[in-house]
């Protein structure tokens, strides 16, 4: 029998010693952790369906160079911070120095602030399911740290724009952790984008810890190119009465994958998740979501759609979790998946598991095609088949991508999504 | 305007027209009455280019050109308009997104300019007070929600916007209270005009005291089986279709 695959030692050594010594202890005590780390095969539970679309070389494990380009300057409708490779590039990032509200790379934080940040990195997350945030751990080079006083609101969406920038093959380790103090509010826009055909792998982490009140809203945009291999971890603690809101919006490629984890562990929160996915050719994406309802009183609404074309290949995979305190919890959780083509796949898999007795949990999943009814209704109208089909595939995702709430981002994705569609359906 | 010459047509398997033969001139109004199950729907789906109906023979013609040959959407074009029996709900395409794109195609089609949003905003308020919609059903889904009623006037309204050269109405008067069919009335009434020819297809002969037709033509397992002027259809409505020796399995009105 062939040895199970493990993790190339390689992928052990982060380059850059930039940051402050408590996380490069970190980082270090991480990476120790890591040796022989078994990597997913079709054996592997939560990577049953995506383990084959996994392809690490030694020569991705090199953390791709952060120097040079910022990247084009977006014209964005708030403020943004820009990353090139998982570093901040604090010449093309423009935000203000706001009260109670502070936003800092890693690398600028004192000893004093990474310290208390090296307690709290990681915590999030059940690294039991987002195996990858550990290697993102252990290869961090810089990240941004968001702290809002309580009470504190930022009066605009704050974009973080993930670049890669890669002419050869490598990787690089985004990390992102945000701290919301009581009653705090903020919009955090993550765009996720590429240059270059080089393979790389984005690894990334987010977390979001909201303090009592606290009200985040969370928008990803995954728009990366096709060679890259995105594995990207967001980690949500929410404690009582907070309420957390998230959009994913994600474009396929050769490895797409996003677990997200919410915790509800006080009272009276809410959370409310919704994915839009898109897949095409040989393309490849898996979300994995998963909610604990640890406390009483939770309220959950998590709403996902895949669309896959040609041959390619959706997964989504929703945990709800209600724990044996957490009475008159209330989880919906609905899939929807539409195949365009008979070579394309979408698994769908719910799992819950309940140990309170008074608690309502809805879910539902459906797989299907283009209504053949709707289709005739339309071209009946003179309408053509390829717009007919547009039409129908957006409709099917409109509800998901109205309910964004940042008209820009909002006004990008349905941009994206129109030119999938013509792309999908051009030989109609 | 529209020739059918012996059309025979089938679903999975099932011969359900028998051998149809119909002129249809500009500027006229025809009526197909039958009973349930005779072929009235089958004729206006096989019309309109539904693929689920398979022609077995026969030829129909739209101003010489064989219509049979074209795909749904150069028929509708071509001026060929169906008014759906059961108008399909479709969420997440506006009715105002889903009735400019249709009359933008027509207009490409013809090779005159599309219309821009503010343009064709201003048109479909006009046209949706013609059938009494509220213009606030065009910020909705395609029929969603609807109400039996409200579906039939977004039908009509829809004719209105498109201009066919062929109107058929597929029991367009099925599920309307007296206002609604009143309304409807109106606006097929609106429709008349010299070189348009509507065709209706209807079970019962009160939508036809509103619209009155130049020709009334029964309808039978699969052929029509008697053709006349208005007189037919209250002669029909009085002595019901067991008169011409045809069993009508719903005879409620």
């Amino acid at each position: 029998m062939k040895p199970a695959p493990t993790l190339s030692s390689a992928f052990l050594h982060p380059a850059g010693q930039t940051l402050p010594e408590p996380l490069l202890a970190l980082r270090k005590q991480r990476a120790s952790a890591l040796v022989d780390m078994p990597l997913p095969t079709r054996k592997t539970e939560n990577w049953k369906y995506s383990s084959k679309y996994l392809k690490l070389s030694d020569d991705m494990a090199i953390s791709l160079p952060a120097e040079g380009k910022a990247g084009a300057s977006l014209a964005i409708p708030g403020y943004k911070v820009v990353f090139t490779n998982g570093v901040m590039i604090p010449e093309a990032s423009e935000y203000p120095d706001l009260d109670g509200i502070s936003i800092q790379s890693f690398s600028d934080l004192s000893a004093d602030e990474a310290q208390s940040l090296s307690l709290q990195l990681g915590s999030t997350l059940n690294h039991e399911q987002a195996q990858f945030a550990r290697v993102n751990g252990a290869r961090f080079e810089d990240g941004l740290l968001i702290r809002l006083k309580p009470g504190a609101v930022l009066d605009q969406p704050l974009f973080i724009i993930h670049n890669t920038e890669a002419d050869a093959s490598g990787s690089a380790y985004p990390r992102i952790y945000v701290e919301a103090g009581a009653n705090s509010q903020m919009t955090l826009v993550e765009e996720y984008t590429s240059n270059g055909g080089a393979a790389v792998l984005v690894n990334t982490v987010t977390e979001f810890n909201l303090a009592d009140g606290a009200n985040i809203t969370s928008i990803r945009l995954n728009m990366e190119g096709e060679q890259v291999q995105h594995i990207g971890a967001t980690g949500v603690l929410q404690a009582q009465s907070s309420r957390f809101e998230s959009h994913c919006v994600g474009f396929g490629g050769q490895l797409r994958r996003h677990d997200l984890q919410v915790r509800l562990e006080g009272e009276g929160a809410e959370t409310k998740l919704n994915g839009v996915v898109v897949t095409q050719g040989k393309q490849h994406y898996d979300n994995h979501t998963s909610i604990d309802h640890v406390a009483a009183h939770c309220t959950s609404e998590e709403t996902y759609r895949n669309i896959a074309a040609d041959q390619s290949h959706a997964i989504f995979n929703g945990r709800i979790h209600i724990h044996q305190d957490a009475q008159k919890s209330s989880a919906d959780m609905n899939n929807k998946n539409l195949l365009l083509n008979n070579g394309a796949e979408i698994d769908t898999k719910p799992e819950l598991e309940i140990y309170a007795d008074d608690v309502k949990c809805a879910h539902g999943a459906t797989i299907g095609q283009l209504d053949e009814t709707s289709l005739f209704y339309l071209v009946s109208r003179g309408i053509g088949r390829r717009e007919a089909n547009v039409l129908l595939t957006m409709a099917f995702i409109n509800e998901l991508v109205n309910q964004i709430p940042v008209q820009a981002v909002r006004e990008t994705a349905q941009l994206r999504l129109n030119d999938f569609f013509e792309q999908t359906f051009q030989e109609i | 305007m529209l020739s059918i010459k012996n059309l025979h047509a089938s679903v999975e398997g099932k011969e359900i027209l028998k051998g149809i033969n119909l002129e249809i001139k500009a500027g006229e109004v025809h009526a197909i009455m039958g009973p349930n199950g005779s072929g009235k729907s089958t004729l206006s789906q096989v019309l309109a280019g539904n693929e689920a109906f398979e022609i077995t023979g026969g030829e129909v013609t739209l101003n010489g050109d064989n219509l049979l040959d074209l795909p749904t959407e150069e028929r509708a074009r071509e001026g060929i308009f169906l008014a759906f029996q059961y108008p399909v709900e479709i969420p997440g395409v506006s009715n105002l997104q889903f009735l400019r794109t249709a009359v933008n195609a027509m207009r490409k089609h013809r090779g005159e300019e599309e219309m821009n949003a503010a343009e064709f905003m201003k048109l479909a308020k006009e046209v949706s007070k013609q059938v009494d919609l509220d213009p606030a059903f065009l910020k909705r889904g395609v029929n969603e929600g609807f109400s039996g009623g409200e579906k039939k006037r977004n039908e009509i309204m829809q004719a209105l916007l498109l201009q066919p050269k062929l109107a058929i109405l597929d029991e367009t008067d099925s599920g309307l209270d007296i206002d609604a069919l009143q309304v409807v009335s109106n606006g097929v009434n609106a429709l008349r005009a010299e070189d348009r020819a509507i065709l209706m297809v209807t079970h019962y002969q009160r939508l036809l005291n509103h619209i009155v037709p130049d020709y009334v033509h029964v309808l039978a397992g699969g052929k029509i089986v008697k053709s006349g002027g208005r007189e037919l259809a209250l002669e029909l409505e009085e002595r019901g279709y067991g008169w011409l020796g045809i069993k009508d399995e719903d005879t409620s009105n």
